[in-house]
């Protein structure tokens, strides 16, 4: 389980070709959010993430290496698939991950990665 | 006494070291860059806790600006070496600090850094982003390590506050640089326009 607090991104290229399994979400090191972190990591294209989500009527911050959605509650989406969702209720965060997953078309618990762009 | 401007974070280090300059007896003027939506509502909340706590402890009027840093920061991360990001970051704090010294009539900047604590604490970091201003910076912390500066914290009663649950800078690069070049950092900045998006900052600055 992941409790590193926030969705600082790495450079390091990912790999979409095995199976991916999000961790359940869990509170960041410094209890201000949840986060659920991609094993391995993802190549999520941001651009076509973006749209999905602007089509869907929420709003984008993007930030070139990761995209704030203003959903239900704020979401940080990472290139590398991590995602950090500014919630403190564990119920609410879980809602929110799935409302995201299903946006943007993230790969659900352990199945074939395909997120955005690439499926 | 002087008048100064302090930067203000929500984190344990600043509001020790603006205990510190009021017990000198400056009067000091606080900056919080406000890094939502890199960040949540609770750097902010803390903020304005620490500030009621040494107002009432120096019977201090202590005025505070806020001035966003979330767009600074999304132009940052579009148009420059994200290696470099915090340095680039701290730049434009210190900027937009010095210009509300100005506007204040203040004359000196302070900070809560000590040395070496985090990526942006390195002597090299500190002073690529200080060469940004002309005004002296204070550090009063400079020397401390983090058990000092918690103890003082304790005891002043702004602990409690600092360690609430938050949510760190997501902008914060992986690898952040600790030895940073300033001719490099020059250059970034070239990538940007500074002027206008410090001129963007002040316009929508609010004083609590």
């Amino acid at each position: 389980m992941s409790t590193r607090c926030s969705t600082t991104y790495s450079d390091t290229p990912p790999s979409s070709d095995l199976p991916v399994t999000y961790y359940t979400l869990a509170l960041c090191a410094s209890k201000g959010a949840f986060e659920a972190v991609p094993r391995p990591k993802l190549a999520v294209d941001l651009g076509a993430a973006k749209a999905r989500l602007t089509a869907a009527g929420i709003g984008v911050t993007d930030a070139r290496v990761m995209l704030i959605a203003a959903m239900e509650r704020e979401v940080t989406l990472s290139r590398d698939g991590r995602v950090l969702i500014k919630s403190r209720d564990a119920a609410e965060a879980e809602r929110v991950f799935a409302e995201l997953r299903r946006v943007v078309g993230l790969p659900d618990t352990a199945e074939k990665s395909s997120p955005a762009g690439e499926g | 006494m002087s008048k100064g401007v302090m930067l203000m974070s929500g984190g344990i280090d600043s509001p020790v070291a603006l205990h510190y300059m009021l017990r000198q007896g400056h009067e000091m003027t606080c900056v919080h860059m406000d890094n939502r939506p890199f960040t949540d509502d609770s750097p902010l909340a803390k903020v304005v806790d620490h500030l009621e706590v040494l107002r009432a402890r120096y019977h201090q009027k202590i005025p505070m600006y806020l001035l966003p840093h979330g767009p600074t920061q999304v132009q940052l991360m579009r148009e420059t070496d994200r290696h470099v990001g915090c340095v680039l970051c701290r730049r434009f704090m210190w900027r937009s600090a010095e210009r509300i010294a100005i506007r204040e009539g203040a004359t000196f900047l302070t900070t809560g850094e000590s040395l070496g604590q985090v990526a942006s604490q390195t002597l090299s970091n500190m002073r690529s982003a200080t060469a940004s201003v002309s005004l002296p910076i204070v550090r009063p912390l400079i020397g401390f390590d983090k058990h000092e500066i918690e103890a003082v914290a304790k005891a002043i009663g702004t602990y409690e506050i600092s360690t609430r649950p938050g949510l760190c800078c997501q902008a914060v690069p992986s690898k952040p640089a600790t030895r940073s070049n300033l001719v490099q950092i020059l250059q970034e900045e070239q990538r940007i326009d500074v002027d206008q998006m410090l001129d963007d900052v002040l316009r929508h600055a609010t004083v609590l």
